[in-house]
């Protein structure tokens, strides 16, 4: 055990010369992806798209509809192949979905035939936990998401924001290394939105996941962002990256917030004037 | 059913969205409403609900009952006043009491009764059972699907009374063939719901399913089986009716026993009061059953139409 981790730390210095920063989680190699479309036509939602996601970032993908953000956070979740390329996750070719990639969907995806807490539940019994172990893993993951009140609720009975809680709680509590989120905060009214924001900042902080974020909202892709991948549609690829160098926690009225929004504005509009 | 679902909704106060919200409010309100008050006007409020729901729930079972007296009165006096018609041929109701009466107190209509609904039920457990789970290999299997589609539409399209005489000449005169024939006419229906439920589940679900990584066989089993669940159970719904259709036609022609046997031997001995008391028992029982289910229904399945599909 000892010597091969001594060959690993000796090993791995040469493989990413940074030595100490986080080698890369998610690895997305010249991935294209063409569907069909009507008339028995093809578009291409991804055209040559290469990105590296180091182990522990936040990174949020922004971009008008068509430009292929969701295509490519459902190839990393494992649901979709690549036409053309590679995803790889940890090092391995991605070849199926895994608790080890959470996904929290933009729709209500809660089974509407559980409570809260057996929805969160759901995964660790695919895992053949017992029953007592399950319990209490997703009492701590509902109390982490604050909602140890509504355990016994079924999602009909939960409002909007609290229904995304539990399904940001039923992707934690199989400890994924990776969170995929597809505008989770989209159909939940403003405040609410912020105070989810917030929230899942400080899991994020606490428990040190990944996070790949698809928002369609500039302003919650920089409060929120490591980086901002800036994308754009027809064929759908990637504009630019947009490093956001700000401390947390982050202020809205800052000055420095609102120079960082204008960019990530400039760059849609410069899409506007080259892409039609 | 729309109401209880109403109901707990507007029970659930959101445990932190809105707790804020809740706060501020608060601090204005209490200038002029004191808490002891407010507990008061609270307390009121809660006592009218619960009075006016006990008022409509009364009124509603008072006009339930004031409907089949009405209805029991025309039949009463329908055959009396319209000219023509022989009170041996269409008995009005205190021509059938005394029938009925009899019918119960010597056990026969409840010996019919039971072995009408033994049947009855064993052919729709069967049926349904089969039912389901064609329905989730043809809705989740594209092969299995390609390969029964025509096959079994086409065997849906023959109405199962046509198999009647095969049955008795198969089967026999016992047990079996009605119970083959309530099984066979069961599973179709079953069968065409769960298909489409379990078609039409949503992606999302699915791929929930997978990534909190479910199986092939548990995303079947708990997962698609209980997302298509709404339409399985509009199936077996719509099973139970063509279940007592089958029943009686089986019991018609080759019975010595049930409701459709008590039918068909009152037309042998020209007693058509007994005929209305077989049908009266077949309305009630298909009343009844049908009742069971939809209370059964919001017990077992809390969520069930609670949320929009």
């Amino acid at each position: 055990m000892t010597p091969s981790n001594r060959a690993a730390a000796t090993v791995r210095p040469d493989a990413n010369p940074a030595g100490q920063s986080k080698r890369d989680i998610v690895e997305i190699d010249n991935v294209s992806k063409l569907y069909p479309s009507a008339e028995g036509k093809a578009t291409w939602a991804l055209l040559d798209v290469s990105l590296a996601i180091p182990d522990g970032e936040f990174i949020c993908a922004i971009g008008p509809s068509g430009c292929g953000k969701t295509t490519l956070l459902n190839m990393i979740a494992g649901f979709i192949d690549p036409t053309h390329g590679e995803v790889r996750f940890d090092g391995e070719p991605i070849t199926g979905a895994a608790p080890e990639r959470g996904v929290v969907f933009q729709e209500y995806a809660l089974f509407p035939w559980l409570t809260a807490q057996r929805n969160v539940e759901f995964g660790l019994k695919m895992q053949g936990m017992s029953r007592a172990e399950r319990r209490d893993r997703a009492a701590e993951v509902l109390e982490m998401v604050g909602l140890a009140g509504a355990a016994k609720r079924y999602p009909f009975e939960l409002s909007g924001g609290m229904r995304q809680r539990v399904a940001v709680a039923r992707a934690l509590v199989n400890h994924p290394r990776i969170l995929l989120m597809d505008e989770p905060f989209a159909a939940v009214d403003a405040l609410t939105r912020s105070t989810l924001q917030t929230e899942l900042l400080r899991i994020w902080e606490d428990i040190g996941i990944t996070i790949f974020f698809i928002t369609h909202n500039i302003e919650e892709a920089v409060y929120l962002g490591d980086r901002i991948l800036v994308m754009s549609p027809n064929p759908g690829r990637v504009q630019e990256v947009v490093d956001v160098d700000l401390p947390r926690p982050r202020q809205r009225s800052d000055a420095e917030f609102g120079k960082l929004y204008a960019q990530v504005s400039g760059i849609f509009h410069q899409q506007g004037d080259t892409g039609d | 059913m729309h109401r209880s679902a109403g109901s707990s909704i507007s029970k659930v106060t959101p445990v932190t969205d809105t707790a804020e919200a809740q706060t501020n409010g608060a601090a204005r309100v209490s200038l002029d409403l004191t808490p002891e008050r407010r507990e008061e006007i609270e307390t009121q409020f809660q006592q009218d609900q619960l009075r006016n729901r006990r008022r409509r729930r009364q009124n509603r079972l008072a006009l339930n009952i004031l409907g089949i007296i009405l209805f029991l009165i025309l039949w009463e006096v329908a055959p009396r006043v319209v000219p023509g018609v022989n009170l041996q041929m269409f008995p009005p109701p205190s021509g059938v009491v005394g029938t009925l009466w009899e019918l119960v107190s010597n056990g026969d209509l409840a010996k019919h009764a039971w072995s009408s609904l033994k049947r009855a039920l064993s052919g729709f457990v069967l049926g349904s059972v089969i039912g389901i789970v064609a329905g989730l290999l043809t809705g989740r299997l594209q092969i299995v699907r390609d390969l029964s589609d025509p096959v079994l539409h086409s065997l849906r399209s023959i109405p199962s009374i046509a198999f009647v005489p095969l049955a008795i000449v198969w089967f026999g005169l016992g047990e079996a063939p009605k119970v083959a024939l309530i099984t066979w006419g069961t599973f179709f229906p079953v069968w065409v719901n769960t298909f489409i439920g379990v078609r039409d589940v949503p992606n999302i679900y699915v791929r929930s399913a997978a990534s909190l990584g479910a199986s092939a066989s548990s995303t079947m089993i708990q997962v698609v089986l209980p997302a298509a669940l709404p339409f399985i159970i509009a199936g077996l719904r719509q099973a139970t009716a063509s279940a007592f259709v089958i029943l009686v036609a089986a019991e018609l022609v080759g019975a010595s026993s049930g409701l459709g046997y008590l039918i068909s031997f009152s037309h042998l001995v020209f007693r058509v009061d007994m005929m209305f008391v077989g049908l009266m028992a077949l309305g009630a029982l298909g009343f009844l059953a049908d009742a069971l289910f939809a209370a059964a229904l919001y017990k077992i399945f809390p969520w069930y139409g609670a949320e929009a599909r």
